[in-house]
């Protein structure tokens, strides 16, 4: 899902840069109220956290393995708006350092995986599991719909910013200028490869680690942290 | 068959090779960024700046001759900044620029891209025709992609990590949110080195783990495990900041120093830029 330099026009990573900068700006001036002088060190071993995610290979049927983007489990544990920064703290190191996930396109990077992903993901799991029992397999199973729901929206999303690109920006000729296919093409591509595998690699991630950690700490997941 | 199984690489040898990668990685690009090179000798803020603008441009231009160039000068700084060209070409080729490739494929099709034919075959009763726009737009995609990949990866092998990360300051991100990177780029190893012993552990204890479910949940609970270890680091992490006088106030302690030579690299650079934009759709 990572949108590499040169799939999306710079208008259009301008705009997402841009329409970043307030929900940047809102989500530090939350965590720091919450947070405070702790900030730091929390949002930057969250960000390592939600870095290191992607290193757990899962098992999937067939003898293949995935791995999750743990987004929405990053949100459940940090809460929404700390959860973005750890995200993009993760995504920028992803992007600056090791060249995964393009630069120019940052801000439409974070608008997926760290906004669509964990602020649907979150108030789903909150909808679902509203005043159930923190220890309850309702939790559980809120905990997968929501990393199920968070990934496909995001990936819905990408299919989207893709999708507008050979309709903006194209020659006389018809040459699409950078990503070639339109929205009849780039949604269902990126829609149903979530639908169907990555969705459940992310459910199975999620609702797995929720189960253990209630196991550990039930009081826990009683509610978001922020 | 047998062998065949044996050789395929199961979740808990995929995610060894994942932790022991990303160190492979940020140790190469540390050992390349102290190397005596042209970038390396470079000013991390000029030099971050004339590379954004090499991206911006390379996003920017139209000509896939125009950003074939810029891709010659970024193969030619990597060879003046002694960076090994096998590793540089394989890490900036075969992944993103080859997977894009594979992506553009139906694109270069009269179906997907509608123009001026090409190429026109005959396969098992279909009719396919290659049109001109398709093929343009593809080459164009890949150059593009595979350009701005080698410009970014350029600029990361040249680098100190840590002084990429300061860098960031001048572009008016709060100190706050540095602070936090570069955090969070320390601890990586840390978490990185904790997978690869997890999954040792696993593999050392277990061997192999038959069956799909079974694996999942050693992989969940592993997930689970590691984020309240990442708790308890959170915590001692910050009592050692406030031991040391941490106030919610960062600062930091070097700065960077600029010399004659980085200017006229950045006006190098800017020239470059600016003759691309404008004339380089026209090539």
């Amino acid at each position: 899902m990572h949108i590499p330099d040169g799939y999306l026009s710079p208008a259009t990573c301008g705009v997402f840069g841009a329409v970043m900068i307030p929900i940047w700006m809102a989500a530090s001036k939350r965590v720091k109220k919450t947070l405070k002088v702790r900030q730091a060190p929390f949002l930057a071993i969250g960000a390592a956290f939600s870095f290191v995610i992607m290193m757990f290979n899962v098992p999937i049927p067939g003898g293949s393995t995935g791995h999750a983007v743990g987004g929405v489990l990053v949100a459940l544990l940090l809460g929404p708006w700390a959860a973005c920064i750890a995200l993009t703290v993760a995504l920028v190191i992803q992007a600056l350092l090791f060249g995964d996930g393009g630069i120019t396109a940052i801000g439409a990077n974070c608008f997926n995986i760290a906004v669509v992903l964990p602020f649907t993901g979150y108030y789903v799991y909150r909808l679902i599991s509203s005043n159930s029992p923190a220890g309850s397999r309702r939790r559980v199973i809120a905990a997968g719909a929501g990393a199920y729901v968070g990934i496909c929206l995001a990936a819905l999303c990408t299919g989207i910013e893709f999708g507008l690109q050979p309709l903006l920006y194209h020659t006389a000729n018809g040459q699409p200028l950078y990503s070639p296919y339109g929205l009849n093409v780039a949604v269902p591509a990126m829609v149903l490869g979530h639908l169907l595998v990555i969705g459940w690699v992310e459910v199975l991630v999620t609702a797995l680690a929720v189960k253990y950690l209630q196991k550990q700490d039930a009081v826990f997941f009683d509610g978001g942290r922020s | 068959m047998n062998k065949l199984l044996h050789k395929r690489r199961d979740f808990i040898e995929r995610s060894l090779l994942s932790a022991l990668a990303f160190l492979k990685d940020a140790t190469l690009s540390e050992e390349c960024a102290n190397r005596k090179g042209f970038l390396q000798s470079q000013d991390p803020r000029f030099k971050t700046i004339s590379f954004l603008a090499f991206l911006v441009t390379a996003v920017s231009l139209k000509s896939a001759v125009s950003i074939g160039t810029l891709y010659g000068l970024c193969l030619l700084l990597a060879v003046f900044s002694r960076i090994p060209l096998k590793h540089f070409l394989t890490r900036t080729l075969l992944f993103i620029p080859l997977f894009s490739l594979c992506i553009v494929l139906p694109a270069l099709f009269s179906i997907v891209t509608p123009g001026e034919p090409v190429w026109t075959f005959h396969v098992l009763g279909i009719n396919g025709i290659i049109t001109r726009p398709g093929v343009d737009g593809a080459i164009l995609f890949v150059v593009r992609i595979a350009t701005s990949v080698s410009l970014v990866v350029l600029l990361s092998l040249t680098t100190r990590h840590s002084e990429l990360l300061k860098v960031l300051r001048i572009f008016g991100v709060p100190q706050l949110f540095v602070l936090t990177l570069s955090m969070c780029y320390r601890y990586l190893y840390l978490f990185a080195t904790m997978v690869e012993n997890i999954f040792t552990a696993v593999k050392s204890r277990v061997g192999v783990v038959s069956h799909h479910r079974h694996g999942q949940k050693v992989v969940a609970w592993n997930i689970a495990n590691t984020w309240n270890r990442t708790t308890h680091i959170s915590e001692e992490v910050y009592l050692a900041m406030l031991s040391r006088g941490y106030t919610g106030e960062p600062r930091h302690l070097s700065a960077f120093h600029a010399t004659p030579k980085e200017w006229f690299w950045l006006l190098c650079a800017v020239i470059i830029c600016a003759g691309l934009l404008y004339k380089g759709d026209t090539l």
